[in-house]
């Protein structure tokens, strides 16, 4: 066989969520005013800011002030004492302000020591590489996997316990975090073109690190400093919760919880609610601030393959289903809500018929919403985009709106799936003769051997080598065309009566291309199975299709049979393809491609889709989109066979294709 | 999966001698303060004590010779004796100490990897949902809480308040093992919250990857049904950067126990080691940190070994 490639890479199935018209830093600062969260955290940091800077405007009392009159200690909140009193009846709401003043005291010293120890090590050893990096890396694992509180402890010991000589140790131990950090983004970055170019333009190396490594390391930095903030607090806090940190009348929340230890069971718990809370509100506010600055940062992850998208109500097709078709689509409209309420369209009004026995081939570029057509049909439209329109049909059933459960029982069953990547889909902790046995114990309730011996048998009909040997691997221990064979076998293990092939042979190479699609339609012949095969190669098209639907930025733009697409096109975008096919040019000059890139999803443009790319456009073209009409054979009345074309000038084209 | 574990033992000797060298470092730090003679012969030590525990102790040999010996020692399993009692060997008092450390420490772990787990399967079900929603919140706040906090609230409510359970005090396994289990709760519920909230976070972000995944998609196509694709299917991938933070959370437990023993007035190896500290009782630190550095070290294996198990690259590998 041959392969023609229109556009090379398989067709992501995410969609475009965001348009990048709004500058980064706006939209980092939008973003975090919009977390609450954030907004907490950061209206918490500014409070102890200022009650870092100056104490006395918050604070009602003096916080060393003792008063021992009996009834003044161990008080709960009054008028005159906020928060209470201690043991000494000091009051408890100064000295947790004042505690404010120890607990960035304790952040300035052990995070200065943390960074300024950590990011020029790190840089230096992922600078370096080599054996330098790896003796460096391997200290400082070392250190990084013993506990933090027993380093600091290590450093207290010979610098006998305070408060500044625990943060030291504090410091060091959290260095190690900042090393690993550093050196992770100093070695991705060293790779990079512009590095590379400033290093041959002669700038030198500490001017490089500065200007082109440290900013890229600071977002990361920033993050993991928030973070490390609230842990260095926590473990400060701990130290003079053990009487090894700050001063024992000193206003330190861990004294004061310390303090508030030896009396609670006795004085109640309120002792240790002050400095408490004051505690455990700035570490929460520092790893809230850590996760918002990063989800501002990155796009979210929200979603996977069980995020189940608000049931719509999905709008009927206003055309019939043909009767005889395996599997029927009708006005399938697709869409994913993106960033501000704004809504893609990543589908509009596909529709698709195959019957049993018959090859549908499914062409187009890259993005063009062929594989998501697929997906769509079948009820796994990836969240959190939904179908919003049309109706799917499968064996005469309606299955356009079926639960899970139900659909669970037909995908695999009378649908099997061959996907393009072959060994993604492979799950790697489990063997592969166990995950070619799951569809045939789920489905045909096959006993564990059974289906083992079945499995062996599906792998020998693929021409797997060796197929008792390979049940037992992993996926991977097998190459690329071994893995595709492993995903025929599994799809076609319960004997579907449709099989959807997104690019089986694009990810490999030529030779095993042609037994794949060989494979394929073996098995075809034998079982008249209906089969769609989803591809941007027009040779696989000429080889196996008996019919072809044409896709562009998520619209059917002809089907016709595989004969017509190939000898006279209608549409100006299936001659486009052509076109760029090898086997259609001459083999003087340069191989034609189509100029201009697919649209995002996002923008649509008005009219016909294909227009701006199109030589043949009009103004009608651009004015309004042209509908899916029927092109007119008065031999065949009935509506499967009846070719499609979305083109208001096909008629007065008249186009003539080149041959395959 | 036998030479992979071989293999990995081997890898553990230099983390070892690394680990000594740093315990090691400590008293030759405290030595160039001149405290270790000082701290021997007590306030107001002459010049003669001095010169007589320096010499006693071999202070004066070159370091590498002290650093010999001292390895030496301590392979034989002699971790000398306490600086304040030359009396009382460091071993001896750490096998004292170190049963309620290790139970409150296992037994915290076991509690935290068990609903950590739990929980972060439940919130990965349905991302966004009520459950995911309300967990995430609470596990923030725990991660935020220490332990001694978390302590003291669990003996204020369930051991004052209640009277469920004594507040403080340890009861060995020996003596009783109702009475063990029922004083070493508290505590490892309060050790356990905050790597509860820490498991079940990793777990949730990674069991999101995995269920994101292609293999989980082409699973779905192949009719696995829900409960499957999540216990077979992605599980067992999301546990390879969990079981990594368990053994993390394991060596930070280990630190943190410390506070914790102190709430409930157990006297296990935090106490010790804090003691160790104040008087800056230098040799009984060591043998703390030499032993906490081992149990370090055999996490470590555990959590390479179970790599092994989860991945099966991993195992084949090497």
């Amino acid at each position: 066989m041959t392969g023609a490639t229109v556009a090379s890479g398989p067709e992501p199935i995410e969609a475009p969520l965001e348009s990048a018209a709004e500058s980064p830093r706006r939209r980092f600062w939008r973003r975090m005013f919009r977390n609450p969260l954030a907004v907490f955290s950061m209206l918490w940091f500014v409070t102890l800011v200022v009650s870092w800077l100056a104490p006395d405007v918050l604070a009602t009392h003096d916080p060393f002030k003792q008063d021992v009159t009996l009834q003044r200690l161990f008080e709960t909140p009054s008028a005159d004492h906020w928060l209470g009193t201690d043991q000494f009846g000091r009051d408890l709401y100064s000295r947790v302000i004042y505690g404010a003043g120890f607990a960035f005291r304790s952040i300035f010293i052990a995070m200065s020591i943390a960074v300024g120890v950590g990011v020029p090590i790190g840089l230096f050893s992922g600078w370096k590489g080599g054996r330098v990096d790896r003796a460096i890396m391997w200290v400082n694992d070392v250190l990084f996997s013993l506990p933090i509180v027993l380093l600091a402890m290590a450093v207290i010991i010979v610098l006998t316990p305070s408060l500044t000589n625990a943060m030291i140790g504090v410091g060091i131990a959290m260095s190690t975090r900042f090393i690993r950090l550093t050196r992770a983004v100093t070695l991705a970055e060293k790779e990079e073109l512009y590095v590379d170019a400033a290093r041959i333009t002669g700038i030198s190396t500490p001017r490089i690190l500065t200007r082109y490594i440290v900013p890229n390391l600071l977002p990361a930095l920033v993050i993991q400093a928030a973070i490390i903030s609230g842990a260095i607090i926590l473990i400060g806090a701990t130290l003079s919760f053990l009487g090894i940190g700050a001063n024992l009348d000193d206003p330190d929340w861990g004294v004061m919880l310390n303090r508030a230890q030896s009396v609670f069971r006795q004085e109640g718990v309120w002792q240790i609610v002050p400095a408490g809370m004051a505690l455990v509100l700035t570490v929460l506010s520092f790893n809230l601030l850590g996760d918002a600055i990063r989800d501002a940062l990155g796009r979210d992850a929200g979603n996977n393959a069980l995020t189940v998208t608000k049931r719509v109500e999905v709008a009927p097709a206003q055309t019939e289903h043909a009767a005889d078709a395996v599997l029927s689509i009708r006005d399938m409209d697709v869409e994913f809500p993106g960033q501000g309420g704004k809504i893609s369209e990543i589908l509009n009004g596909v529709s698709l018929d195959v019957r049993a026995g018959e090859t549908l081939g499914v062409v187009g570029e890259s993005g063009s919403g062929k594989s998501m057509t697929m997906l769509s049909a079948l009820g796994l439209t990836p969240a959190p985009g939904r179908m919003t329109r049309g109706s799917v049909q499968f064996d005469g059933r309606d299955v356009t709106n079926l639960s899970e459960a139900e659909w669970a029982k037909i995908r695999g069953k009378d649908i099997g799936i061959i996907f393009q990547e072959p060994i993604a889909v492979l799950n790697p902790a489990i063997k592969v003769g166990s995950q070619i046995a799951e569809p045939l114990r789920i489905h045909m309730g096959m006993s564990k051997a059974d289906a083992r011996k079945r499995a062996a048998e599906l792998l020998a009909e693929v021409r797997v080598p060796d197929p008792e040997r390979r049940l037992d691997q992993y996926p991977h221990e097998f190459s690329g065309g071994m893995a595709q064979r492993v995903g025929i076998a599994m799809a076609l293990a319960c004997e579907p009566k449709l099989l959807i092939a997104d690019e089986p042979s694009t990810a490999l190479d030529v030779t095993v291309q042609g037994q794949i699609l060989d494979l394929i339609s073996e098995v075809q012949e034998r079982h008249q199975m209906a089969v769609i095969l989803i591809t941007h190669d027009l040779g696989v098209i000429a080889e196996a299709a008996d019919r072809v639907l044409v896709m562009y930025g998520g619209q059917v733009m002809e089907t016709a049979s595989a004969h017509d697409v190939f000898l006279s096109p209608k549409h100006p975008y299936s001659r486009a393809l052509l076109e760029t096919m090898p086997q259609s040019h001459d083999g003087q000059g340069e191989l034609p491609v189509i100029a201009g890139m697919v649209p995002s999803a996002t923008a649509w443009p008005t009219g016909c889709r294909f227009a701006p790319r199109c030589g043949f456009a009009t103004d009608a073209c651009t004015s309004s989109m042209p509908p899916l009409e029927r092109v007119a054979d008065p031999a065949q009345g009935d509506l499967v066979q009846a070719d499609l074309i979305r083109c208001v000038r096909h008629s007065e084209l008249g186009l003539v294709g080149g041959t395959a | 999966m036998a030479k992979y574990v071989a293999f990995r033992l081997l890898a553990a000797i230099p983390l070892l001698l690394a680990i000594a060298v740093i315990t090691f470092l400590i008293s030759v730090a405290m030595e160039a303060r001149g405290s270790i003679a000082g701290q021997v012969c007590g306030e107001g030590a002459t010049p003669e004590c001095i010169s007589a525990v320096e010499e006693e102790l071999g202070l004066n040999d070159p370091i590498p010779v002290r650093f010999g010996r001292w390895l030496g020692d301590i392979v034989s399993g002699d971790l000398g004796s306490s600086l304040l009692d030359q009396n009382t060997a460091v071993s001896a008092l750490i096998s004292e100490r170190i049963w309620p450390t290790i139970s409150i420490v296992s037994f915290s772990l076991l509690i935290g990897i068990t609903f950590g787990m739990l929980m972060g399967i439940a919130a990965a079900i349905r991302p966004g949902g009520l459950a995911d929603r309300t967990i995430s919140v609470v596990a923030a706040g725990v991660i935020a809480a220490p332990g001694f906090i978390m302590g003291m609230l669990l003996s204020w409510g369930i051991a004052v308040e209640l009277g469920w359970l004594d507040p403080v005090g340890y009861v060995p396994f020996s003596e009783s093992v109702v009475g063990w289990l029922k004083s070493i709760t508290l505590p490892s519920i309060a050790l356990a919250l905050p790597t509860i909230a820490i498991v079940q976070r990793q777990l949730r972000s990674s069991m999101a990857n995995a269920l994101q995944s292609r293999y989980v998609l082409a699973a779905r196509a192949r009719g696995v049904a829900r409960t499957k694709l999540i216990g077979r299917h992605a599980l067992p991938n999301a546990m390879v950067p969990t079981v990594t933070v368990i053994g993390f959370r394991a060596a930070a437990a280990i630190g943190l126990t410390t506070a914790v023993e102190i709430v409930f007035g157990i006297r296990g190896m935090g106490e010790m080691l804090v003691t160790s500290i104040i008087t800056r009782n230098v040799t009984v630190l060591q043998g703390g940190m030499i032993v906490v550095g081992l149990t370090v070290i055999t996490v470590n294996l555990l959590v390479d070994i179970s790599y092994g198990f989860l991945n099966p690259k991993v195992r084949l590998s090497r």
